[in-house]
């Protein structure tokens, strides 16, 4: 009961890192490569699981949605930093801040006002929607697998791209020294513009993924935005390497201490000191995490630049 | 000659800013007769916010625009001060003298902590650590259940002996006369060595450093200054809402208090009481003025607000203040310029 409650929640934690990853991934360049304090990235998933769930409510299939979803999150991300991301690099972190903010702000309000507050529900395809068991007698639901198994295989491509295409050598020597990079003629302009479209792609593969698991409401993307900035601190701005480790990390630490940290506490302490610090220990545990990190390696695990 | 220009530019924009500061403050003190004779005692709550919500917007900005140090999670500190009344009333001390006192001492040293940690990093790592530290508070208050946890606690105003906050417009002038203290009180740190010192090593810190004082020691100063007035703002908050919960500390309120500060204007004395102004008052005009042409949508007067913040990113430099600047003086002065 106990192993297989553990494995299940450890599974729980992966597929919630694998889900960060993605959000973490395109942001950890924009941060890194770009200078570029981006907020709105939480607006991306918004947008990935909006457009995935109306058009899945709109044709009755689960795929549509899906494959639909993935070309509108593109272009989202493209129009954004042609219309307004591109006139903010050269300015100071605080503004861009500001601006992001006010970003968000809009997107929380077009959404409220196309899709109404409350929360939209789509409900999986019955081929996703079984259990597998992942090991005799521990059934795990097919769809969270799922989730797990295509982030893994986008960690795996993007890996693949950064490290082994021409593309992603002028990606990684962009996060390492972008002026450099810009006066050996590369166009960085345009490599800004697919970074961000990109890694707004991906954000809204993260919300797509997400929308039958949680509920698809204006807003649903800050505290995704929030913990992927957790992961990217952690793993060091512009490493995607370092933002995949940190993101497992933060995914596992968080749905592990959730469950399991009340308990372990009372073995140290009484029930009700427990059943009232556990909780609210839990909920610190990864910005606790990030905090011993910076500590010890103000840049993060694996800093890019060096 | 530009340079004495110039010079002299910087002292008059000094001797301005006060001067803008203390009409507010001399504004906010007669505005209760205004709304006294046009009827209008809403208004009065809304000065009240407009002047917490300054107060606390003044504190950061000593980090922000004197310092350079883009923190992201004052708000955490306005919580514990609303805080430090919520639990402290749970344990039924009523004082608020003991209240500001605690949230002072509290907030201080949560600031030096906190500043300690956060300022042995820069840049977007500086943003996010502050950042950090604010969600970890907020959620720490969330899950205090015997606290109200997410639902918050209501609490009474609190008790200032002879002062009957319950009384009309005692409430407000207290306030008020924090306000005016924490204004007198930053007046005099930027104009003093220390605040010359801060601005220094905000424009060239290894410069400082080779000057032989130690940055770390001015930014850790004025990291815990700054929470503490944050503190402060967040315990007369508390009395003013008459009721306290994470959402006084939730990020989106830290970025407020940088809106209303680059609204106002960076590193001046006036500006971000001047940016709370205009940030309360298009809180409270944008949904009217949405409601008259769309009565459908005024709930969503964010969908202009949002871009409305682009624009002042984009266009607006130096805030409402610069605007002044550029506007009405520095036409003046070209021209004298032109002359010479």
């Amino acid at each position: 009961m106990t192993l297989t409650l553990i494995l299940e929640q450890t599974f729980n934690g992966l597929q919630a890192g694998v889900t960060l990853f993605l959000v973490a991934a395109g942001l950890t360049l924009i941060l890194g490569i770009m200078d570029f304090v981006f907020l709105a990235h939480g607006a991306q998933v918004m947008i990935g699981a909006y457009a995935a769930a109306a058009i899945t409510q709109a044709t009755g299939n689960f795929f549509i949605g899906l494959g639909l979803a993935i070309p509108i999150t593109f272009a989202s991300g493209y129009l954004l930093e042609l219309l307004i991301i591109r006139h903010l690099y050269r300015r100071d972190h605080m503004e861009q801040v500001l601006a992001t903010f006010g970003l968000i702000l809009f997107f929380n309000e077009a959404i409220r006002i196309s899709f109404g507050p409350a929360a939209l529900y789509s409900d999986l395809p019955p081929s996703l929607s079984g259990f597998v068991e992942i090991l005799p007698e521990t059934p795990y639901p097919a769809y969270r697998l799922g989730v797990i198994v295509v982030g893994l295989v986008c960690a795996l491509a993007i890996h693949l791209f950064v490290s082994k295409t021409r593309i992603g050598a002028m990606v990684r020597a962009g996060a390492n020294n972008p002026e450099m990079t810009a006066a050996l003629g590369i166009n960085i302009k345009i490599l800004f513009r697919l970074i961000f479209a990109t890694g707004a792609c991906l954000a809204g593969v993260a919300g797509m993924m997400l929308g039958p698991l949680t509920s698809v409401q204006p807003g649903m993307g800050e505290p995704l935005l929030i913990l992927s900035l957790v992961v990217i601190i952690i793993g060091g701005i512009g490493s995607v390497r370092g933002a995949f480790i940190a993101a497992i990390i933060v995914g596992l630490v968080d749905t592990l201490g959730r469950v399991f940290l009340p308990s372990i506490l009372r073995l140290f302490f009484e029930q009700a000191t427990a059943d009232g610090a556990g909780p609210a220990l839990a909920s610190m545990l990864v910005y606790i995490l990030m905090a011993v990190v910076l500590i010890f390696r103000p840049t993060g695990l694996f800093p890019a630049k060096g | 000659m530009t340079g004495t220009f110039h010079f002299a530019g910087l002292v008059l924009a000094g001797i301005r800013d006060n001067r803008m500061l203390w009409m507010l403050i001399a504004g906010f003190a007669l505005f209760p007769l205004f709304t006294h004779i046009a009827d209008l005692p809403f208004w009065n709550d809304v000065a009240m916010r407009i002047m917490l919500l300054g107060m606390a917007a003044m504190g950061l900005n000593l980090v922000l625009g004197y310092g350079g140090m883009v923190s992201f999670g004052h708000a955490a500190f306005m919580g514990i001060g609303a805080y430090c009344v919520g639990i402290s009333q749970f344990f039924g001390l009523s004082n608020g003298l003991l209240h500001i006192v605690l949230s002072i001492g509290v907030c201080g040293l949560l600031g030096l902590v906190i500043g300690y940690l956060a300022l042995r990093t820069t840049g977007i790592y500086f943003i996010m650590i502050t950042l950090a530290f604010a969600q970890m508070l907020f959620f720490l208050f969330v899950s205090l259940e015997q606290f109200g946890g997410d639902d918050g606690m209501s609490i009474d105003r609190a008790d200032f002996l002879i002062i009957d906050l319950y009384e009309p417009l005692r409430l407000y002038f207290l306030i008020w006369v924090a306000l005016a203290l924490v204004a007198l009180a930053l007046m005099f740190i930027v104009r003093s060595r220390f605040g010359v010192t801060l601005r220094a090593i905000k424009s060239n810190e290894s410069r400082i450093e080779a000057m032989g004082l130690v940055p770390l020691h001015f930014k850790m100063t004025s990291y815990v200054i700054s929470a503490v007035i944050c503190g402060l703002a967040g315990t007369l908050f508390a009395s003013w809402q008459e009721y306290v919960s994470p959402d006084i500390m939730h990020w989106t309120r830290s970025g407020e208090l940088m809106i209303i500060i680059i609204l106002g204007g960076l590193g001046t004395l006036a500006g971000p009481l001047l940016g709370a102004i205009v940030f309360l008052l298009l809180e409270e005009f944008l949904p009217v003025a949405l409601g008259t042409v769309a009565p459908a949508y005024a709930e969503n007067w964010m969908i202009l607000f949002g871009p409305l913040l682009i624009m002042v990113v984009l266009f607006g430099r130096g805030g409402l203040i610069g605007l002044l600047d550029r506007v009405v003086f520095n036409r003046i002065f070209k021209r004298k310029l032109a002359v010479k």
